[in-house]
């Protein structure tokens, strides 16, 4: 591996590692991309991708040893904070948060040794194939099938929603490999490049007007068996397990406080602060969004201390998403008859994007499992209410 | 007590130890049909169970050891104001112990406050703050109409207060009135002649009192402070004993919560237990939610006093905590309240029934020293006026 961190960055103190972080985003963070309001798309975030690349800080959480910086928990909240600090937006990341730590965890010597230096190189840009059609929340239900076929599998079906696929070069994919099994024990998981014959993307504008996810469909494609990440039919506890502690990061309470803010600057030019409705809303949301933080500070608490996340940290999900939703809304209320404009508007003495918020709070809830999948989560384990 | 518990493995461990024996004595000494039996009897508590608080040393927990106490900080004393609060127990514990104890600490030394304390701290004195005035109980310390006035050595008061807890066999009354220095805080005992007390039936079955004062002569030692150390004692109580009201606010929502989902658990209709109705499943975790956020914001508001613990600390910073906590935990609380009826059906309705003791003192709580409403208005104030500060 070309680029092995030296740094033993868990060993500096708090104080400097952050400032360390913080300079360096402040100096090479594209400017203009700060705090994006809808997805990076490869072509604008290149640049920034291959320079963190450089500095050997692509794989904040990777061990050393495959090109990461090794961090421990502490010090990659620190890390991320920095990030939502200075508004450093998301790169199609899939590489580095999914496929990265599956083959770290699960995979074989040859996958590690093939795949991590490319996505490290940003040479390969990996995409999500988890959704299809008509599995969604009952995600294991997918039939896209994948039948063994000599050195290879042949996999059959399509998969959607698949965020930036047009971006990326290669998909990983659970498939179903034993029909016969309990829906979840007959899925395995697959890495499949774009260049295989039978697979194509066609994007989906989605009410923002963006291309931000995509169908894929897979026709008679050939995936190599050394594709197979941990055992067949193991796909679905892999999935599971890659669930890690970076779910918190889910619930961080930034989306909200920057919608907010935003709220905030605009009931200013409009002089919203003398109406007492308008300070009511405003106020039970700026309370929510506090009382979010010291929640929020409870689950990072607990990720510091090393401890492993329960599964009642979907309520930090929940209700961070389900604020910035309302926080959207009042955007939209306090624009009046502007609040049906797309892109920035005038209202009194400023510009602001009244809908963005808005149509980013619809995906919001639904994505990383949908805010009422949590909920059924959360029922039945930690409230312990029967099925 | 100054350092955040968090940050010391002892003082978690003595706070461990402390929530357990409050628990065991809680548990067994005031079962609900103690509390129960109090309700609408004067004086709505039961002043031998005060004793056995007193010998447990909880009466003393939050005063001073150089005035008789035990020194300790508010986390110590949230363990014991939720341990009662669990059992719905009827004992003014916060309104005396907190409101009228840091009161009292916080007025500055003299004669009657160290005497006060002493007898807080013992158990011996029960003593209720009277600062408000109007029927909604507006959050005003600075200006009461109530006047205080010197008359040779004594002391003359004219006015009244209301919504003064225990409303019904306090031993005296903190009281703030108008002066030549602005604020006034006065010690009116409970035989004062003129001293007019009125007990109102609140709906757990405890009471509140209103006060008149028709020209009541008063020593000149039984002034306990004047100015702006009365204004900044009475605000600075109050707004701690916000935070405590959360704390006791906390304890009705978890009980409240648990009882539900023991009901959803095992009531069944359509021959299933009616928590598998997904419906109530997802109902029953937005209450989760709220209970897990009033926890995280009553964890830090704690944290926040015993951080100040005897420095002055930030009033503004305190003042919006306690208003935040506050809101949350009484919107949270009668959320759960109502929630909690709707899900156990009739019997919810029921006097019979234990939900109904939380219910009602819930009521008490999120409506005492400032509802959500008022206190979220505060916060907004409070706020607002910091960011015009911040931009000048």
């Amino acid at each position: 591996m070309n680029n092995i961190s030296t740094t033993d960055w868990n060993g500096l103190d708090n104080g400097a590692f952050r400032a360390t972080v913080r300079e360096f985003f402040e100096t090479h963070y594209p400017n203009e991309l700060r705090y994006p309001e809808t997805r990076l798309r490869w072509a604008q975030v290149r640049g920034w991708y291959l320079a963190l690349s450089a500095q050997g800080w692509l794989a904040p959480s990777w061990p050393r040893q495959h090109g990461g910086m090794g961090l421990n928990p502490e010090k990659l909240i620190i890390f991320i904070e920095e990030q939502e600090r200075w508004g450093v937006g998301r790169s199609p990341d899939m590489g580095l948060t999914m496929v990265g730590p599956l083959l770290i965890q699960h995979g074989n010597d040859a996958q590690r040794a093939y795949h991590l230096p490319k996505i490290l190189a940003g040479e390969h840009i990996w995409c999500q194939g988890y959704s299809e059609p008509n599995s969604g929340s009952d995600l294991a239900s997918l039939r896209t099938e994948a039948v063994p076929d000599g050195d290879d599998f042949i996999v059959n079906g399509q998969k959607i929603w698949t965020t930036l696929a047009q971006d990326a070069t290669h998909i990983f994919l659970l498939v179903r490999t034993d029909k016969a099994a309990k829906k979840q024990q007959g899925i395995s998981f697959l890495l499949a490049d774009f260049k295989s014959p039978g697979i194509s993307v066609r994007p989906i504008r989605n009410i923002a007007g963006h291309e931000e996810f995509c169908e894929v469909f897979l026709e008679n494609v050939r995936v190599p068996r050394v594709n197979l990440v941990g055992e067949l039919n193991q796909g679905w506890s892999i999935a599971k397990a890659l669930l890690g502690f970076e779910r918190i990061f889910l619930g961080s309470p930034k989306q909200s406080q920057y919608a907010l803010a935003r709220v905030h600057e605009a009931a200013q030019w409009l002089g919203l602060f003398d109406d007492a409705v308008f300070v009511d809303r405003y106020t039970r949301l700026a309370l929510d969004v506090a009382d979010l933080g010291a929640l929020y500070g409870r689950f990072i608490e607990q990720v510091k201390r090393g401890e492993t996340l329960g599964p009642d940290v979907s309520m930090l999900k929940i209700f961070a998403t389900e604020t910035y939703s309302r926080l959207a809304d009042l955007l939209v209320d306090v624009a009046g008859a502007s609040g049906a404009m797309p892109g920035p508007v005038g209202l009194g003495g400023g510009q602001v994007d009244v809908l963005t918020s808005y149509y980013n709070a619809r995906p919001a809830t639904l994505y990383g499992g949908s805010n009422e999948v949590q909920r059924n989560i959360l029922a039945a384990s930690v409230l312990g209410l029967p099925a | 007590m100054s350092m955040n518990p968090a940050d010391e493995p002892d003082r978690l461990q003595q706070l461990k130890i402390l929530r357990e024996s409050a628990l065991s004595f809680a548990t067994k000494e005031s079962p609900r049909r103690r509390a129960r039996a109090w309700r609408a009897k004067a004086p709505g508590y039961d002043r031998c169970f005060w004793d056995a608080l007193a010998v447990q040393g909880w009466t003393g927990l939050l005063v001073a050891e150089a005035h008789g106490g035990y020194g300790q900080g508010f986390a110590e004393m949230a363990e014991v104001v939720a341990a009662l609060a669990a059992q719905v127990a009827p004992e003014p514990v916060v309104p005396t112990l907190v409101f009228a104890g840091r009161v009292l600490a916080l007025a500055g030394s003299n004669e009657t406050t160290t005497r006060l304390l002493g007898e807080l701290a013992d158990g011996r004195t029960l003593p209720a703050v009277a600062w408000q005035e109007d029927a909604t109980g507006t959050l005003d310390f600075a200006a009461p109409a109530t006047r205080l006035e010197r008359d040779g050595a004594a002391l003359l008061l004219r006015g009244h207060k209301g919504h003064v807890r225990p409303g019904a066999g306090a031993d005296g009354y903190i009281v703030s009135a108008s002066c030549m220095q602005g604020l006034a805080l006065v010690w009116v005992p409970g035989d004062t002649p003129g001293l007019d007390v009125s007990s109102r039936l609140l709906a757990d079955g405890s009471y509140a009192a209103q006060l008149g004062f028709d020209g009541v002569r008063l020593p000149g030692h039984h002034l306990l402070a004047a100015g702006r150390i009365a204004l900044e004692a009475l605000a600075r109580a109050h707004d701690e004993t916000l935070v405590m009201a959360s704390v006791e606010l906390l304890a009705l929502l978890r009980c409240m919560l648990s009882m539900t989902l023991d009901y959803l658990r095992t009531r069944v209709q359509f021959g299933k237990p009616i928590g598998s109705f997904q419906s109530l499943q997802h109902r029953a975790v937005d209450l989760l939610i709220q209970q897990e956020l009033t926890a995280a914001v009553v964890a830090q508001a704690v944290a926040l006093l015993d951080a100040d613990g005897d420095t002055a600390g930030d009033a503004t910073a305190r003042s919006a905590m306690a208003s935040r906590v506050k809101a949350r935990a009484a919107d949270a609380a009668l959320r759960v309240a109502r929630e909690a009826v709707q899900m156990h059906g009739a019997i919810g309705v029921t006097d019979e029934y234990d939900l109904g003791l939380y219910l009602q003192r819930t009521l008490v709580l999120a409506a005492w020293l400032g509802n959500a409403s008022m206190q979220r208005r505060r916060y907004a104030a409070q706020t607002r006026a910091a960011l015009t500060q911040s931009l000048e």
